[in-house]
């Protein structure tokens, strides 16, 4: 095997060996142990993917694309699928964000989880999680990409529902698996679809064979790709899950937002590339649910007064943007978007966990304010965040959303209205992320906080937390400048042999784009800061639009009407109907028929031992007259 | 060694069987009825007897030794019985004890 191969391997298996043993170890490991095994295992893939990528980059920039077997998963027929992994530039780039990011999360987890009771089941399932994610990104062919994504899933499931003694957490659990399972399904489809027309489950197999195959049949496996996609990234429709997922331990969200799951939709898209290629109208329609998403997920941000929520939407608004680039060909600026929201994102989220930590777990930003003076760190980390989100100059935000808002505007008519939404997500973006920032931080401290701030004075946090969030700032700053149009563009240099880009911005639309969007950013900022910092603007009191804001825009409703309420009804009219009577009728009747035979053969136990006797001699008498008689 | 035809020992082994068999069925002591089963194991080892020497085969005699043996353990168990309930002063009447009615 190849270092890659080896690299690629360990990457993959670390973290699986440390849930392994968490769970085996049981009470043999201590609490603080088991986070340190889970840290060290995740760091171990950090260092095998850095192992890796430093090997592949000595590599022809043609041939960096490694595939490896470990045996034969799945053998009928003609059907094979190997546990083989693939590690080419896209995968090595999702490792390495994975990896990197994911350790660090874990690492914050060790201080943010002290104390808890069940740290021990925690830390196996962030390893399981960071696992299954490099399954998903590391997997050869469509098989164990399904697996993956399968096991991304059940992780965030399992997380999600970690505080299983509260029944808002164990509903949004079931809530995000059940609609993670519609894409899961949907998504099985189209590989079945893809696997009966091409033959074969590999990347490269099915690339080779999708040029043959008719529209209809490539269209109808991108669909069914993108709805897996749409679902594991919280996109409309299926997007009213992430919110809900907020009920999890708050470096569970940053993991679900940063580095797995909710980014596995961008990669797959980015993956297949050649299939969505084949199918221009879906690939319009990723596009186009990306645009949907960044508005509508940026408006409900507006109007949610919990944190973690606030931040959620902005993830849903992120990854429309991802998604927006992939659907118009603009491969690596979605993965450059991809890897610096990872960044930011991680950032707020983890942030913000100091803070709920620093107000005994308040989440609401109105009984936060004025915590500028009382965290100043972590208002300086929030601040890089929200900086970075709103995509501000010089951070990382900045170059990666411009690059994408730039690739919309240098294609056809239809990317350019992509482009006009997009500019829209910036504002509101920066509206939203700040009027977060100047409510909770900024003003007078509110009588909650007042009351329940822990004493500060050694420290705001554990190191453990401190050093994750202060490596995160650090990254979230310089994270985009490996990529700055005009100048150099290491990024698209080593993603393009993967994903061809089908845009090219030049370097003036590069500039031109960023200017704008950077100008609208600061103008959202300014209105926020007279909103809800100065006071000087009151907000229109439109109470219809807040409402529906309010409700997110009645999808819970709507599918509570649409899906739900039928199923009850449904579920209730067949139970009354067909259940009781058929089912439990039957059963009763069988029960009541043996219970009558019972009753009635008592009758002949009579007691009295002559009357047995009679019967056994009139029996005799029988057998002996028709022995002689029939003999 | 020719004695009476083997119907003959069939008759009487079937009165013997049929007068044991009235009298389990028509008394009420125990005891009695005890001493009618006896009667009816007779009768039946008469007839294993009877076709044992008809046939010239020594299988039916050593059933019928088989049958004693039964029968007096039958006897012993059975008489055991009726002595734990006189010496409880249960009454000596199988019609009144009509426990396992079900």
């Amino acid at each position: 095997m190849t270092t890659v191969a080896v690299t690629g391997w360990v990457c993959l298996l670390s973290p699986l060996t440390a849930a392994l043993l968490i769970t085996l170890a049981g009470d043999r490991l201590s609490r603080r142990g088991a986070g340190y095994l889970a840290t060290t295992s995740t760091f171990v893939s950090f260092g095998a993917a850095l192992v890796g990528f430093m090997s592949l980059l000595g590599d022809n920039p043609e041939e960096r694309a490694e595939v490896t077997t470990a045996w034969t998963w799945l053998k009928a027929g003609s059907f094979e699928a190997g546990l083989s992994l693939l590690v080419d530039p896209l995968s090595m780039m999702m490792m390495l964000i994975v990896s990197g990011v994911g350790s660090l999360i874990v690492m914050y987890s060790i201080g943010y989880m002290d104390g808890e009771d069940e740290e021990r089941r925690y830390f196996a399932y962030m390893a399981l999680f960071v696992f299954s994610m490099l399954l998903l990104v590391e997997g050869a062919n469509l098989v164990l990409l399904l697996a993956g994504w399968g096991l991304v899933g059940l992780a965030s499931y399992l997380l999600i529902g970690f505080h299983h003694e509260r029944p808002s957490a164990v509903a949004a659990a079931k809530k995000a698996f059940v609609m993670n399972a519609i894409g899961d399904a949907t998504m099985a489809l189209a590989i079945f679809l893809l696997f009966w027309k091409t033959g074969t489950v590999t990347f490269s197999g099915v690339f080779d064979g999708v040029d043959g195959l008719s529209n209809t049949v490539v269209t109808l496996a991108a669909l069914g790709l993108l709805g897996g996609a749409v679902a594991k990234s919280a996109q409309i429709p299926l997007q009213t899950w992430l919110p809900d997922a907020m009920e999890g331990p708050t470096p569970v969200s940053a993991l679900i937002h940063a580095a797995t799951m909710v980014t596995a939709g961008v990669y797959l898209l980015v993956r297949l590339n050649p299939i969505y290629e084949q199918a221009e109208f879906v690939q319009d329609l990723a596009a186009a649910i990306g645009a949907v998403t960044l508005i509508v997920a940026g408006l409900i941000a507006l109007v949610q007064w919990d944190i973690k929520r606030v931040i959620a939407y902005s993830t849903m608004s992120q990854i429309g943007y991802m998604f927006l680039g992939a659907g118009i060909g603009a491969y690596s600026s979605a993965m450059f978007h991809l890897m610096t929201h990872a960044f930011f994102k991680a950032l707020l989220f983890l942030a913000a966990g100091i803070v709920i930590h620093a107000l005994a777990g308040e989440q609401d930003i109105r009984n936060m304010g004025g915590l500028r003076d009382a965290l100043p760190r972590t208002y300086r980390a929030m601040l890089i965040g929200g900086l970075a989100l709103a995509g501000i100059f010089p951070l990382s935000g900045f170059w990666s959303k411009d690059s994408i808002l730039a690739s919309a505007l240098a294609g056809s008519t239809y990317d350019k209205v992509l482009f006009v939404i997009g500019l829209g997500g910036v504002f509101l973006t920066a509206l939203y992320t700040f009027r977060m920032l100047f409510v909770a931080f900024g003003g007078e401290r509110s009588a909650y906080a007042r009351e329940h701030l822990h004493d500060t004075s050694h420290g705001e946090a554990p190191f453990s937390m401190g050093a994750a969030v202060a490596v995160l700032s650090v990254l979230a700053i310089v994270g985009g400048w490996i990529q700055i149009p005009g100048l150099w563009h290491p990024l698209s240099n080593w993603l393009d042999p993967v994903a061809e880009p089908l845009v090219e911005p030049s370097v003036t639309q590069d500039w031109v784009t960023s200017l704008v969007s950077m100008g609208i950013a600061l103008g959202g900022i300014w209105l926020a800061w007279l909103i809800w910092s100065k006071r000087t603007v009151a907000l229109p009191a439109w109470p219809e639009a807040r409402r529906v804001l309010e409700h997110k825009f009645y999808f819970d409703e709507l599918y509570d009407q649409v899906f739900y309420k039928p199923a009850v009804a449904i579920a209730r009219l067949l139970g009354r109907s067909v259940e009781e009577p058929l089912v439990a009728g039957s059963i009763d009747a069988t029960v009541s028929s043996v219970r009558e035979a019972g009753r009635a053969s008592t009758l002949i136990q009579t007691g009295y031992l002559r009357a047995y006797a009679l019967a056994l001699m009139t029996g005799l008498a029988v057998l002996a007259v028709l022995f002689v008689a029939f003999r | 060694m020719m004695g009476p035809e083997v119907t003959w020992y069939l008759i009487v082994a079937s009165i013997l069987f049929t007068i044991g068999a009235l009298g389990v069925l028509v008394r009420r002591s125990p005891l009695i009825v005890l001493l009618s089963l006896e009667i009816m194991l007779n009768g039946a080892n008469l007839a294993l007897i009877a076709f044992a020497r008809h046939q010239g085969d020594a299988d039916g005699q050593i059933f019928a030794l088989t049958v004693m043996a039964v029968a007096a353990s039958e006897v012993v168990v059975g008489l055991g019985l009726i002595v734990a309930m006189s010496r409880r002063r249960l009454p000596l009447d199988v019609d009144r004890m009509t426990t396992l009615r079900g």
